[in-house]
């Protein structure tokens, strides 16, 4: 199965790469992620659960990048297995930054899938791997405009704080 | 293969159906048909330790007319809904959808709630319930609520249903008179499911004009879904051939189409035209009779 795609990202190129190299905030932003370990800077072990219609499975497998070049490319390769299938493979992504606060990421890659999983869902498995990467890319973007807007309202926190002080401070002269 | 053990519970009403599933939980699937979940569980890709079998529920296996609604039980077979005289009259083309589900064994045993809570992106009944804007009655132990066609089918068999909740009936407005309606699908010639499948839903106003236009799709993208710009390219135009060709030269609009061994994106996206158009001629052609 081929893999192929981008999305835009409303972000910073720099904070996309960071980001993108954070399996804490990765575990969460991954479909059905409940563990993602880091074995090394480039490897990483996790466990997927994943479920589709009633085929519900938990996969494990391990991550590894290569080529890693920051901010714009890593290739990894994909190793993965669960009692209903396996799936191995690589893929490539790549971030081009489009504007100061606008990222383009460009992904492909080929997996091969095999196991019972193929013979019930030969003609959803494609759709099925578009659909959980769509939610990721839309968690992935959810979570930088999160980032950003946090900063954001704290500052606007910060200068409603201080110009309650200063009226404060103000409403006790004046009464003085 | 076999499936793996699991227990069989036969409920009798949707409360003691209702009661099971909240019961059992995650353990727990609702049997309807069984022509979806039986062969994900012979894989053993599924294995519930429980089965809820709801499909001889008295109250989920009636076609009712009541208040200018007609409301179709979630375990009435394809079969029932192609020959019943109540839908062929008022909804000629969710009868004619039926009829082209899968098999004969298949209309025998699968249902319409089966169908449509499974969601398949490749299944016929989603395209019919989408054009004649169908609205789900899903029930919980917490109440009943009703979602319609367009909000149910959220992704790739995905519905808005809810765990805890089954989907109960399906009622629709009867269709206007003046409408024609088809039902037109590309087969695969192995498993009979739709690689395209449309139904179109064309109302016609006294002068010929074309007054309301649905337009349901299925087999093309990762859910069903209703063609919105063949749609807006027909309201308020007298349908000649060149703008149902035009109307229907928008049906893949905005779709990221399924690519599988047997269509790629490109062929499906051409088939969805291709029978688009055929679909719309055949409704204007019996709106006209």
């Amino acid at each position: 199965m081929k893999i192929a795609g981008e999305q835009t990202l409303s972000a910073p190129r720099e904070r996309v790469w960071a980001l993108f190299n954070d399996p804490e905030r990765l575990s969460r932003l991954i479909p059905g992620c409940e563990k993602l370990e880091v074995i090394s800077p480039t490897e990483f072990a996790g466990t997927l659960n994943v479920g589709i219609a009633a085929v519900k499975g938990v996969y494990t497998g391990k991550l590894k990048l290569e080529e890693v070049r920051p901010p714009e490319h890593y290739k990894m390769a994909v190793d993965g297995k669960g009692k209903q299938g396996f799936m191995r493979g690589a893929g490539t992504l790549d971030l081009v930054a489009k504007g100061p606060n606008e990222t383009l990421a460009t992904y492909g890659g080929d997996i091969q899938i095999g196991g019972p999983l193929v013979q019930v869902g030969q003609r959803v498995i494609d759709s099925a791997a578009k659909m959980m990467i769509g939610q990721f890319f839309a968690a992935a973007d959810a979570e930088l405009k999160a980032e950003a807007a946090g900063t954001v309202a704290r500052q606007g926190f910060l200068l409603n704080f201080w110009r309650y002080l200063v009226r404060l401070i103000r409403s006790l002269f004046t009464r003085g | 293969m076999f499936p793996a053990e699991f227990e069989y519970h036969r409920a009798a009403s949707v409360k003691e159906a209702l009661g099971l599933i909240q019961q059992y939980g995650d353990e727990a699937k609702l049997l309807s048909g069984g022509h979806s979940l039986l062969p994900i569980l012979k894989l053993r890709l599924a294995q519930p330790r429980h089965l809820v079998d709801i499909a001889r529920i008295a109250e989920l296996g009636q076609i009712t007319e009541l208040g200018g609604k007609i409301s179709i039980g979630a375990a009435v077979r394809h079969h029932q809904v192609h020959t019943s005289d109540l839908l062929r009259d008022k909804l000629g083309l969710l009868a004619e959808c039926a009829g082209h589900i899968g098999d004969v064994q298949v209309r025998n045993r699968g249902t319409i709630g089966g169908s449509l809570a499974h969601s398949d992106p490749a299944a016929d009944y989603p395209a019919a319930v989408l054009a004649l804007e169908g609205e789900m009655r899903l029930e919980s132990a917490a109440g009943a609520r009703t979602v319609k066609a367009e909000d149910f089918f959220i992704d790739l068999m995905t519905t808005a249903l809810k765990p805890g909740e089954i989907l109960t009936a399906i009622a629709f407005a009867p269709l206007p008179a003046g409408t024609g309606f088809a039902y037109f699908k590309h087969r695969q010639p192995a498993s009979g499911f739709a690689m395209v499948g449309v139904a179109a839903c064309l109302t016609l106003d006294s002068g010929g004009k074309c007054q309301r236009a649905h337009v349901g799709m299925t087999g093309l993208g990762a859910k069903a879904f209703r063609a919105k710009a063949v749609e807006s390219a027909l309201n308020g135009k007298a349908p000649d051939a060149k703008v149902l060709a035009d109307a229907a030269a928008h049906a893949a609009d905005g779709i990221d189409p399924l690519s599988d061994i047997h269509a790629s994106a490109d062929f499906r996206a051409e088939l969805a035209r291709v029978y688009t158009r055929r679909a719309l001629e055949s409704a204007v052609a019996r709106a006209k009779r």
